[in-house]
């Protein structure tokens, strides 16, 4: 089990109020799934994701990678981990202005485990990356230059860069059109086929959540459905 | 090597951000960088001046030698003490028939001062003696010495002359020798009276005195000093009192000994460290050639005649050398005392410094090498200066770093809230605290640095100028412009700390959520 959460929850206090952002939740992630996460608004998924990402630490509950409790580990470690094991994508790109897209690729090789990757190793990663999203005649674009599905191509690009085993993908088609986000969720799919990645990505969209092997439907900080689609890969896949 | 580092992520980004705001980073290097120049400019100044003290104090002093006419010496009957033969001159008391206003002293408040020409048209001989002046009320310090014609007693002749001046020159190893007499005057311009020290020296006088300088009109010059012209120079402190502050005293006429002078010149000090002030000699004092005194005061001989060696090192074989030919020169024989008496610098501070005279005469006559001393001496008291000069410049440094400091502090702050997002995108893809934090620093550390080269060029340029404005010695040292700059990088790295730190406690969630 790549990932394993047991009775994940978090509280968030605010005032005199206690928010159950997540009330329990306990899940298993196989190295090579392509999970899709849906529910309403406020429902937890964000928070959920953040605490895989180790970008944020549950209340109570365990959180295992690989088998190791992370839950637990110092800053230091958990951003070890964020570099060498996850790559995010934003919703909202959050890539770096007035820096070129190939810079903004290679970001993540200035904090790896072994230090700054050097700047010539840096670029012929980054451009790889680059290559991977199919945007390697515009690597020396900057963001303002690229249109919104470039710009989230350049985002995973980004995620890809340190060659991690989990994307994870926080609605990351919600400020695309319908077509554009087709396109980033095929480059999901060709990802997972071609890398073996394991990709979780949160979104509102019933035909964005079919692209994943497996749908998981939040409500109110539980799940509630937990839907494992084998055959849809090559179903949904318009290969 | 600098390219590399340049291109260095860390540097490169701090550099990024700098130019983003490029107004805010302009005007907090703006801050650093006169915090920077103010230190190395006052660093120059107290460097310039520290060196121009001892430029000076070499200049003035350990090079500097003076024969005074008359000798002292041990008195052989057995009553212990040692009495100069020449202390005579010290109790001397006879009136000195020669050439001030022939007015009883009672009358001499009473006396019309704006005309003093009134009374008498020429030189004539007075009961008066300046030394009794009850006009004087500060001490010169060498008051006591009396014009050496006048002088009675065994080593306290009339005994140097023109003449040996210029044999003197002669040796080798002399650079500058000028003969002097020396006087209390009462000098008149106007309503306006002045009781002071008269100066008969040597056209050559101001290239020994370094201490010196023409602050208007010019020295007299050999001509004058060949006809004995009736000119003079006066020092600062005369000039004010006689003709007020701030105005120009050059081209009007001086009264002395009933005897009209046109002031060519106004003397006064070259550095701050020696301020004219009233009773000190040098600029309360009034400059003639001495030829002139001699014609005046129908004088032939000199009180003393002021040599300056070639190098500081040779002053005390000079002194043997010159002790040789004034005793020949003198016809003096082997078992009599010298008519004269040889002072380095050394034995006119001890003798002069406010020693009891029969302590400084016995270490005159019994500490060999005595310019050491004098210099050990010097080097303390120059030391007490420049330390309290240290303070004072430390802290008008500190205050201006602090104020450049805060400027950094302000802008990697402005530079951290505006990045908040970046932050915590840094952060997701895996910074740590400490990167981000290092990150900030060296963005604080970069400006300050900018600052720091910015201020150094300022500063120099600023001491040159102070130097060529104001005629300050500056002196810029390798080791003040690396201070400086080190000074600078400390600065930000101080004033980065707590942004730095602001930056790297982000919560990566409420960073990357940050409008
Ligand atoms: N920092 C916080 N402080 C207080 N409450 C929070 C905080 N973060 C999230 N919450 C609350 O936790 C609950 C879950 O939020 P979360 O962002 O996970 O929802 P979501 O499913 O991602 O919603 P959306 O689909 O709108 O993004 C919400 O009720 C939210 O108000
Ligand atoms: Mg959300």
């Amino acid at each position: 089990m790549l990932i394993e959460t047991r009775q994940l929850a978090k509280e968030y206090r605010v005032g005199d109020h206690l928010v159950h952002a997540l009330r329990g939740v306990s899940l298993g992630i196989q190295a090579g799934e392509f999970v899709t996460i849906v529910g309403p608004s406020g429902s937890g998924k964000s928070t959920f994701m953040h605490i895989l990402g180790c970008l944020d630490r549950p209340t109570s509950g365990q959180y295992l990678m690989n088998g190791r409790d992370v839950s637990t580990l110092p800053v230091d470690e958990l951003a070890r981990v964020r570099n060498g094991m996850l790559g995010f994508v934003f919703q909202g790109f959050n890539l770096l202005a007035r820096t070129s897209a190939v810079e903004n690729v290679e970001l993540p090789l200035l904090y790896t485990s072994t230090g700054v990757v050097e700047a010539s190793e840096r670029r012929r990663r980054a451009l790889a990356a680059l290559e991977a999203v199919g945007l390697t005649d515009r690597a020396e674009h900057h963001p303002n230059q690229l249109s919104g599905g470039q710009q989230q191509r350049v985002a995973i690009a980004r995620a890809l860069v340190t060659q991690p085993s989990v994307l994870l993908a926080d609605e990351p088609t919600g400020n695309l059109d319908t077509a554009t986000s087709h396109e980033v969720m095929q480059i999901f799919q060709q990802l997972r086929a071609e890398r073996g990645l394991t990709i979780v990505v949160i979104t509102h969209e019933r035909d964005i959540a079919a692209y994943g092997s497996r749908t998981i439907d939040f409500r109110d900080g539980q799940v509630v459905s937990d839907v494992h689609h084998d055959q849809t890969l090559a179903a949904a896949s318009p290969r | 090597m600098i390219r590399r580092w340049l291109r260095h992520p860390l540097v490169n980004l701090a550099l990024k951000a700098l130019v983003r705001n490029r107004l805010q980073t302009g005007l907090t290097l703006l801050g650093m960088t006169i915090g920077v120049a103010t230190v190395l400019t006052m660093m120059a100044v107290g460097a310039g001046a520290q060196q121009s003290i001892e430029q000076q104090v070499r200049a003035a002093g350990l090079n500097q030698l003076t024969v005074r006419a008359g000798n002292w010496k041990p008195k052989a009957d057995d009553s212990g003490e040692a009495v100069a033969h020449g202390d005579a001159r010290e109790t001397l008391t006879l009136p000195v028939p020669d050439l001030m206003p022939p007015v009883p002293d009672a009358a001499f408040d009473a006396m019309p001062a704006d005309n003093p020409e009134g009374l008498s048209g020429s030189v004539r001989p007075s009961r008066f003696h300046p030394e009794d002046d009850p006009m004087e009320k500060h001490d010169h310090p060498l008051a006591r010495q009396r014009l050496g014609d006048l002088e009675a007693g065994l080593g306290s002749a009339a005994t140097l002359s023109f003449a040996d001046a210029q044999a003197i020159a002669e040796l080798p190893g002399v650079q500058y020798v000028a003969g002097g007499l020396h006087e209390n005057a009462r000098v008149y311009a106007g309503s306006k009276r002045w009781f002071t020290r008269m100066h008969g020296t040597d056209v050559g006088m101001p290239s020994i005195k370094r201490g010196w300088t023409i602050s208007r009109g010019r020295f007299f010059t050999r001509r004058e000093q060949d006809d004995a012209a009736q000119v003079i120079v006066i020092g600062q402190i005369v000039a004010d009192k006689l003709f007020g502050e701030g105005q120009d005293a050059v081209g009007q006429t001086l009264t002395l000994w009933n005897q009209p002078f046109t002031i060519v010149g106004v003397m006064t000090s070259a550095t701050w460290v020696v301020q004219p002030a009233p009773g000190d000699d040098q600029f309360d004092a009034v400059y003639m050639p001495f030829t002139t005194t001699h014609r005046l005061l129908n004088l032939s001989k000199l009180n003393d005649i002021t040599i300056t060696a070639e190098s500081s090192g040779a002053v005390t074989e000079l002194a043997r050398a010159i002790t040789t030919l004034l005793r020949q020169r003198h016809g003096i024989g082997d078992n009599q005392p010298d008519d004269f008496t040889v002072l380095t610098q050394a034995t006119r501070a001890l003798t002069t410094g406010g020693l009891p005279p029969s302590v400084a005469r016995a270490v005159a006559g019994n500490v060999a090498e005595l310019e050491k001393v004098t210099l050990e001496q010097l080097s303390i008291t120059l030391e007490r200066a420049s330390r309290t000069m240290t303070w004072l410049l430390a802290a008008v440094a500190a205050v201006s770093l602090i104020v450049g400091g805060i400027g950094i502090m302000n802008i990697t702050l402005l530079s951290v809230t505006e990045r908040t997002r970046e932050i915590g995108l840094r952060m997701a893809v895996g910074a740590r605290p400490s990167d981000v934090m290092r990150q900030f620093l060296v963005e604080a550390v970069a400006i300050s640095l900018a600052g720091g080269l910015a201020g150094i060029i300022v500063g120099i340029a600023a001491a040159l100028i102070v130097s060529r404005t104001l005629q300050w010695a500056t002196v810029i040292a390798p080791g003040s412009v690396l201070l400086a700059f080190g000074v600078a990088g400390a600065v930000g790295i101080f004033f980065g700390w707590y942004p730095a730190r602001r930056a790297a406690q982000l919560d990566p969630i409420v960073a990357l959520r940050r409008e």
